[in-house]
Formats: C-alpha cells, structure tokens, sequence
C-alpha cells in the first residue's frame, strides 16, 4: 500500500513537471501597449468567429470576406504603407473557445479585433480580457446587440450594424403605415436579441396578437416549425414578423409554405441571407413576396459601385465563394476598418484609433446606406434600414425602386427619412 | 495514516509554491490555460468521485457546472455576499440540486442515470432565458476582485491564475482525502457489489445519493472557477459538449485517478487545439481538414483510450507488473 | 378543435420519428446492454450515403434501402470491430459499467469529423417523394402531409417487421434469449457473437431509415441529427429501454408533450420539456414505463 502511494505521487510530480514545463515560457515584456502590432509595414488584426460546427453556417464565410478585401488592399500597398494581416480563430461558436481565442489573439501580438461575432462570446471577451481598462480596441463587432455602442461600458468596442431594437422600431413604423389594422404576430428568438426586437416594435406601438418564442440554442431544431405556425394560424395572424437566426427562419418559412399559411411575411435581416436560406431548403418561390430590411446595398444590385467593387474582389481574392450577404457584410467590415486606420494616420495607436474613430468615424468611406453615427459619446455605428421585398428570384426589391433608407435610434428616437447622400467609392476603395 | 495526511499536505504546498512562482514568469495565455486546466481539474475530479468510485454515471456535470456558476453570481448580485464566499455558496447551492437529483437517482441504475443528467444538461441552458433576473443570454458579471494589498499590483489574469489553482489544489486534497477514507471504499464495495455490500451492512442507496451530492457539489465549484475566469455567467458556457468533454477527459487517464488522471485530462483538453493548431500550420493541411482534426484526435484518443488502458495507464502498469510477477514466481515452481 | 388537431397531428408525427430512433437504442441495448450514443451519428453518415444515392439516382426509394444497408454495415463494424472486443477488455475495475457508453462518445465524435471532413458542414437537402403539403380538410389546411403519413406509416411497418421478427423467428428468438441468457444460450448453441452483431445492424438500419424519413423536411449536416438523439433516449428510457413497446410509447409520449407545451403552453420550453416528462416518469416507474423489475438490482 505505502509503495503504490509512493508511485502515484511520482506519477502526481511528474505530470505536474509536465504542466509547469507548458506553462514555462517565457515571454518578453512590453514597455507600452498602445503600439502593439503595429510595425513600419505591417499591422495585425484578429477575429474569433465560427469556422466549424452547428453554429458556422453562413457565418464562416465572413472573416474569409474580411481577409480577402484586405488582401486586395495588400497587394496595392496597404494602408499608410502598412500591410494588414487577418489572424482568423476558430471557436465553434462557444463562449469559453471565444475567450480563449481572443486571449491567445492578445498574446499573438494583435493590435485590435475586428468584427469578432456573437453578442455572448463578445461580452465575456470584454471581460476576461477586461477591455474596459486595457483598452484593446474591437472594432466592428459582428452584432446587433445595443449595449456594445455604450461608451461607458466599452470604451475601446465599436458597434458597427444598426442595432435589433432600431430595426423592429423601423420594421414597426412600416406596418403601421401599410398595414394598419392588421393582425400582426412574430416569432422570436427567447432571449436578448429576441427580446430587443420585441421591445423595438413595442416602442414603434405595435400590438402583438400572437408572440411566439423558440428556444435559443446554437441551432434551431427544424422540425418546430408547424408547432410555431399552428399558433400564428390560429390567432389569425395576417402580418407575421420572423426575428431569428436563420435555420429558424427556414423552419418557420418552410412549415408555413407546406401549411399553404400566408401571411404577409417581415423577416429580421438576421435571418433573411437568401442564399443561406436557400440551402436550408428555402426556395425563392416561397421567399417571394416577403420583405426584409438591410443598411447594405442588396448583393444583387451591381449598378452600385460598392457592391460591384466587392464582387470584383470576391471573384479574384476570395474564389469558388458565392457572393452573398455574408460576403458583402465581411467585406464592408474590412472597407471601414480600412478607412479607420487610413484615417488614424501614420503613428499608429490604440488610443489613436479610437480617438479617429469617434472624430472622423462619421466620414468613413462605407457601403451602407446610412452613414455611422460615432461621436465622442456613443459607438453606435449605422442607425438606419431600407426595406424591400423579394421577388420570384430572390432578389430584395427596395419598395419604391430606389433605397428609401430611415433611420432611428436604440432608445425613444422618432424613425424619419434619411437625407444621406452616400459618396461613390473612391479611389478604388484603397487607402494607400 | 496521519503521516500521508502530512505528506500529501506538504506535497501540494510544494506544488502551490512551484505555481506561484512560475505565474510571474509567463505570459497572459499561459496563465488564462492555466486557470481552464484548473477549473477542469476540479470538473474531472467531480466525475472521477461520481463515475470512478460509486460507478454512477452523469452526462449532466456541466448542468451543476452552471448551477453552482449561476449560485455564485447571485449571491453576490442580490446578497452582496464577498467574492471567497461566493464559492462556497457555489458549491452549497450545486450540492442542493444534486441532493434533489440525487433522490431520484439513487434509484436509478446506469442508463437512466444517463438519461436523466442528459436531460437535465439540455434542459438547462435554456431556463436562463425564462427568467429576467438570471440575465438572459447577456449573463450577469461576476466580480472577481483584486488581490489583497500585500502582494502588490497583481495583472488579472495572475489573479485569476492564483484564485484557481488553489482552489483546485484545495479540492485534490478534499477529494484524495475523501476517496482514501472509508468513504471512498464503501463506494468502491457498492460499484463492484451492491448486494454484498448491502449484506455488509452498507446503505447502499443512502451511499449513491452522497456520491451524487458531493459530485454535483464540487461540480459547482468548477462552474464558479470558470465564470470567474470569464467574468461573465451565461447559459451558453454551458453546452452539452461540456459534459461530454468532462467524461472525455476523466476517461484519458484513468476514470479513478485522481492524481494524475484529472491533471492529465486536463491538460489534454486545454492543451490540444493548441496543439492541432500548431500542426495544420506546420504541416500546411487544407481547411476542412483541419477544421476538424481536433475533434477527430480527441475522439480518437478517448475510444483507443478506453478501449487498450480501460482502467488508466496506471492501473495498465500496474497490471503488467502483476501480471509479470505473477510468470516469474511460477517459473520457479 | 383545429388547434387541438393540429396539436396532436404534429405530435404523432414527431412521436413517430422519436418512437423509431428510441427503437434503434432499445435495439442494441437490449443485445449488447450498451447505451449507444454514436447511433445519431451512425444514422447522419448513413444519411449521407442516401443523399448521394439520390443526388446521383434520383430516386428516393433507392436511397432508403441504401441507407439502411450502410446503417446495418456501419452498425456490424462499430460493433465487430470496436463493442465486443471492448466487452472483453473492459469488464473489470471502474470503467466497466460505463465503459460501452463513452467508447460510444467516442465514436459520435469521430462519426461527426469524419462526415464534416468528406461533406462539408454545408447544409445538403433532398426532396421527399411525396407531397410535403398539408392535408386540406374542408376549408382548413393541418400541418400533416403525405410526408407525415409516410413517416408514420414506415415506422409502423418498421416496427411490426421488428415484433414479427422478435416473436416469431428463431433468430429473433436466438437474439432475445442471447439478450437476456447469454452464457445460458451459448450453451444451447446459439452464436451469441453472430447475434449481437445482428441486433446492432438492425438497429443501424432502423437508425438510418430516421436519417431519410425526416431530412427531406429539413435538412442534413454532420450535427443534424444529434437532437434527435437526445429526444429519443429520453424516449427510450420513458419506455423502458428493453421493450420495443415502450420505446414506441416513449416516443409518442414525448412527442405529444412537445407539441401540447408548446402550442399551448409556450415553444420556450422545447428544451425543458423532456426533461421533466422523463423526471416525472422515473420518480413514478425507475426503470420506465416497460421496464419492470427491482429498481435496485444494478
């Protein structure tokens, strides 16, 4: 007995020998934070975002949009001189993965995140990283969440799309206006980002005859769809709003089609990829007819200089990809961070950055159709939508033929027309 | 007896010693995979209990995960309760659900053991969205602290990295010492016989459902460590491929080695995507491949595991000493 | 009265698929008294091999045969190759009561990487044979298809084929007395080896024809089917996890919970749902509702 405890505990040391020896290296200390990754020629960005698993799908085309436009800025002399390398983490989508990613980004020597994705992971990034006082920007972040343009609460996050509350408050003014006296419903994701978008159309003054929420997992089981659209059915639902993530969106679309239920369909831009969509099962003949929101261009529409820039990069940095609106979301990410850094000027920093940002975020050459709304007291980016419907072949049609963008805020705001007067892309959208 | 009780203290203060030394000299990676080797230390240690001695099995550790994750925080959010006694709660209030679980359980036999914790794991996650006050899918924060003034400006992720490892070294020692105690053997007589044990006097549901309690329990903890480590409770830290990967790292090294068995597991789960990583790129494999290598090798590793060291390598090599002990005694006869 | 309808056709239709996937478990459980947690993987990579039947055939009723004839030869391998020599190795010490389930594990996960590595994680999808619109009565249309109707009725058929063959065959019979007598049947000649394998290959079959009966109303990827598993354990064990009755109970049981909680009740609750109709149904009957015996025999 005495001789077996004995060698267990020289197994104990010996593994304990083993561990201390991984964690044992050594690395060397850095006078300031605040020139981290940035070089004479080269500046270092990082991405935690899902390449794999349940949760990847349409999502993981993103960072590899992102890297390709950077790429094309690359190979036509980067920005201020400096190349920008992409380092794109995996974390499946999980939280703990996201953090661990994130801190080994750190380590790595990156000089900022850029449109790291996914309300939770970015929350818990912030504060195991406690971004509030290192001050590690992450520009961009990939989410509608309205917290992350707070200033106060992340003083180094830039929120970049307009948030779940400004869309419902806007999707909730059309209804009113073209129909008025409906009976309106929505199926929701039952939590945060489910629970923004209710609130928005609750502020717009919209009353719901029917809500119905789907339980927040990575995924949404398909096979719920008739459960949600029995209820919409039989509450007699006539306008009904669909506010999730894709996969859930397919199922309600896909349950309703086969229920030959119609009701005037309004989707979240959340879940509307019409590409994604259509490999969920989704066709455009049961697409058409529903209207959607979104701040870009439609990806379909290559009379507009943006999207045509980017279909341009697409074919030649990022090939065999379908252009979709994953694409052309990592893509605008890449072009305003971009424009960030090009406006930050030569000496390069952390504080800089930010600083710019908040200053001169305003002016940022972008593909949106609603200008970013940084100040020195909010980070709140786009704040707008234009609504559209799409046709038989699964193009997003604007409802009047051209853009009608309105814009709002993530608070009491009223929703008026916007007056922006987006600027062409210029200079071949590079930053030399 | 009382003379291991001292070595074995002595041995984990030695141990604390060599770690606080080292967590001045590496870099915040090493120190946050530091602080997850620990937590998973303790999570492994909570099925090693579980499944390596009273030979209950629960697919749902990563359930008491967030009971105990969420206990913690609460009580520091509505009680104000200070952040050290917030894990003691943690374990308290994880340990009330295993009590709860546990009555049901000990009459439950392996699969429907199985299937209840499973349940349970799904289930869970998805109640921190029903009620406002446990923060929806934003979570609440949990405050962690700084380190007393005595030890000067301590860097977070030093802090997190000490918090840790002493609580994993503390729960070792618990459980090393609750597993050699009578405890431990009457655990050992229920798996191998419950009849005869019974027959020996041994209650053996009574036996099963402390087993439970005390796994859920320091299952708990492990959940407080890991919220610590994020900041942040939220249902999503608490997948079901949490409790898969607990049981995946409890099998590695032995499902009844405390020591080494959880280090080892642990390392292995924390150290290993670390370690494909660096392989993909050194080796140029495609994406897709790569993607999924990590899943591949764990899985991999856990069947030819349980299928050649079913026991540990420990237990293998001690066999095989058996075994040649054995042979040569009989060549002499 | 349309909703109750509603209700209760959608939780028959999902009763089914959950009744046929718990049938797959009860199969190997009660053969090999292993809890087969690779069977949602066995069944998605089975899946794919019917996809790519039907992408290159076209044609659905090739596809299934196909699928469950890859289902029953995974299953053969997994358990040839991987179960019984583990049966043998792991029999002693800790890890014997637990050891089937987490090589299982094991197995999902490499099933899981495998499927992703050679398929992608792109979602594939393939057209039901028959109508997938709901059946039109009077001037109300009820979310229950031709598709449901075939989903139902197949695994009817599946599972009067199963009882027939338990019941009536000698093999069956062989199968049955290995289960539950295995050194006894031995003795009396049967190949206890043989037969194990056989009820693993039927169950992989049966896990497969799932796989092909619910991807043409959503859609197939490497983790699509692992709800599925989930919901059918719990079945499973509501059942009993010996008795294909019971699995086909459980299935039904479970199914209708889900569908009557969440149109009534709230969809909130698909995740919780399970785990308090199995709580419910363990507190009363430890050992599921065909599952008889001493609760505290091991």
């Amino acid at each position: 007995m005495m001789r077996l405890n004995r060698s267990k505990n020289a197994l104990t040391l010996t593994a304990l020998a083993a561990t201390v020896a991984m964690v044992a290296t050594v690395v060397p200390a850095q006078a300031s934070t605040d020139k981290v990754g940035v070089t004479s020629n080269l500046i270092k960005l990082g991405i935690s975002q899902p390449t794999d698993g349940p949760a990847s799908a349409g999502y993981n085309k993103v960072a590899p949009a992102m890297k390709a436009y950077f790429d094309y800025i690359n190979a036509n002399g980067g920005v201020n001189g400096r190349k920008i390398e992409l380092k794109i983490e995996n974390d499946g989508y999980l939280v703990q993965n996201a953090v661990n990613k994130s801190i080994s980004l750190v380590d790595d020597g990156i000089f900022a995140f850029v449109g790291s994705l996914g309300t939770a992971n970015n929350l818990n990034v912030a504060t195991a990283l406690d971004l509030k006082n290192t001050k590690i920007p992450s520009l961009f972040v990939n989410t509608g969440y309205s917290g992350f343009a707070v200033k106060k609460d992340h003083p180094s996050i830039f929120s970049l799309f307009p948030s779940y509350y400004m869309e419902t408050k806007i999707i909730g003014e059309y209804i009113k206006k073209n129909f008025p006296n409906k009976k309106v419903g929505i199926i929701y994701q039952a939590d945060d980002f489910g629970d923004d978008g209710l609130a928005g159309l609750k502020q717009a003054g919209i009353t719901l005859v029917k809500e119905v929420p789907y339980a927040s997992l990575s995924q949404a089981d398909p096979r719920s769809g008739p459960a949600w659209i029995t209820q919409l059915n039989s509450a007699g639902v006539e306008v009904a709003i669909m506010f999730g993530v894709t996969s859930a969106t397919a199922a309600a679309l896909g349950a309703a089609a086969r229920a030959r239920y119609a009701p005037q369909w309004i989707l979240g831009s959340v879940g509307s990829d019409v590409t994604t969509l259509n490999t969920l099962g989704i066709t455009n003949n049961i697409l058409n007819g529903a209207i959607t929101g979104s701040f870009l261009p439609a990806t379909t529409d290559t009379a507009d200089s943006y999207i045509k820039l980017f279909r341009d990069v697409n074919t030649q940095y990022n090939p065999g990809v379908a252009f979709d609106s994953n694409v052309l979301a990592g893509m605008n990410t890449a072009l305003v961070t971009a424009a960030a850094i090009k406006a930050a000027g030569p000496n390069l920093t952390r504080s800089g950055l930010i600083r710019t940002i908040e200053t001169k975020g305003k002016s940022f050459l972008s593909a949106s159709l609603t200008p970013p709304t940084y100040s020195t007291t909010s980070h709140a980016g786009y704040a707008g939508f234009w609504l559209g419907t799409f046709n038989s072949s699964g193009v997003l049609v604007p409802e009047t033929g051209k853009y009608k963008v309105y814009t709002t805020d993530s608070a009491k705001g009223k929703v008026v027309a916007s007056t922006y007067k987006r600027p062409a892309v210029s200079g071949k959208g590079l930053f030399k | 007896m009382h003379s291991t009780h001292r070595r074995r203290l002595i041995l984990f203060i030695i141990v604390g010693a060599v770690l606080f030394y080292f967590s001045s000299r590496v870099g915040i990676l090493r120190l946050y995979q530091g602080s997850t080797v620990s937590m998973y230390v303790i999570a492994i240690g909570s099925i090693i209990l579980l499944t390596g001695y009273s030979g209950q099995i629960s697919l749902g550790n990563g359930a008491f995960m967030a009971i105990g994750a969420y206990v913690a925080v609460l009580s520091q959010l509505y009680l104000n309760l200070p952040f050290f006694l917030t894990f003691f709660v943690a374990v308290l209030g994880a340990a009330l659900a295993g009590l709860v679980l546990g009555i049901a359980a000990a009459r439950l036999t392996g699969p429907y053991l199985a299937g209840a914790t499973l349940a349970l794991a799904v289930a869970l996650p998805s109640i921190a969205n029903l009620f406002p006050a446990l923060g929806g899918e934003q979570g609440l924060g949990y405050d962690s602290g700084n380190a007393p003034a005595l030890f000067g400006e301590v860097a977070r992720f030093k802090w997190l990295f000490w918090i840790s490892s002493l609580a994993a070294l503390i729960t070792c020692l618990i459980l090393q010492n609750i597993l050699k105690s009578r405890y431990g053997r009457v655990w050992k007589s229920i798996r191998s016989n419950s009849v005869a044990a019974e027959l020996t006097g041994v209650n053996a549901p009574r036996s099963k459902v402390l087993a439970f309690i005390l796994s859920a329990g320091i299952a708990g903890l492990a959940g407080a460590v890991l919220t610590m480590s994020l900041g942040t409770v939220s249902p999503s830290a608490f997948p079901l491929s949490l409790s898969f990967a607990l049981i995946t790292g409890a099998v590695i090294a032995g499902i009844s080695s405390l020591l080494p068995g959880s280090l080892v597991g642990a390392v292995v789960l924390v150290g290993m995507s670390q370690l494909v990583g660096t392989l993909t790129t050194r080796f140029e494999i495609g994406d897709v491949l790569a993607q999924n290598l990590k899943e591949l090798i764990v899985s991999a590793l856990l069947i030819l595991a349980v299928v050649f060291t079913p026991n540990g390598p420990g237990e293998k090599i001690r066999e095989m000493r058996d075994h040649r002990r054995h042979h040569s005694h009989g060549g002499h006869r | 009265m349309e909703k109750l309808i509603s209700a209760s056709l959608i939780g028959l239709s999902q009763g089914a698929i959950f009744a046929l996937m718990a049938l797959a478990l009860v199969l190997v459980f009660r053969s090999t008294r292993v809890v087969n947690f690779a069977q949602a993987g066995q069944a998605m990579v089975s899946t794919y091999i019917g996809w790519e039947v039907v992408t290159r055939t076209d044609n659905y009723w090739i596809a299934l045969p196909a699928a469950a004839l890859a289902g029953a030869l995974l299953a053969a391998i997994i358990e040839t190759f991987l179960m019984r020599p583990l049966a043998k190795r792991a029999s002693h010490g800790a890890i014997a009561p637990v050891a089937s389930i987490i090589a299982s594990l094991g197995v999902l996960g490499v099933l899981h990487s495998g499927a992703a590595m050679i398929w992608t994680t792109e979602q594939k999808l393939f057209q039901s044979p028959v109508s997938v619109n709901g059946i039109e009565i009077g001037s109300t249309v009820y979310p229950f298809s031709q598709a449901d109707m075939l989903i139902i009725s197949t695994v009817i058929i599946v599972m009067l084929i199963f009882a027939f063959f338990f019941q009536r065959t000698s093999l069956g019979l062989s199968l049955r007395a290995a289960a539950f007598q295995p050194e006894i049947s031995r003795l009396a000649g049967v190949r206890v080896d043989r037969v194990r394998t056989i009820g693993w290959a039927l169950s992989g079959a049966a896990g497969a024809i799932v796989g092909v009966l619910v991807t043409p109303g959503s859609y197939l990827s490497p983790f699509s089917l692992d709800i599925l598993l989930v919901y059918g354990f719990v079945a499973a064990v509501i059942g009993g996890l010996e008795s294909p009755q019971g699995a086909a109970l459980g299935g039904l049981i479970l199914g209708m919970s889900l569908s009557f909680t969440s149109i009534y009740v709230s969809s909130g609750l698909t995740f919780i749902v399970p785990f308090v109709v199995l709580l419910l149904i363990l507190i009363v009957k430890p050992k599921g509702i065909f599952g008889g015996g001493n609760s505290r025999n091991a």
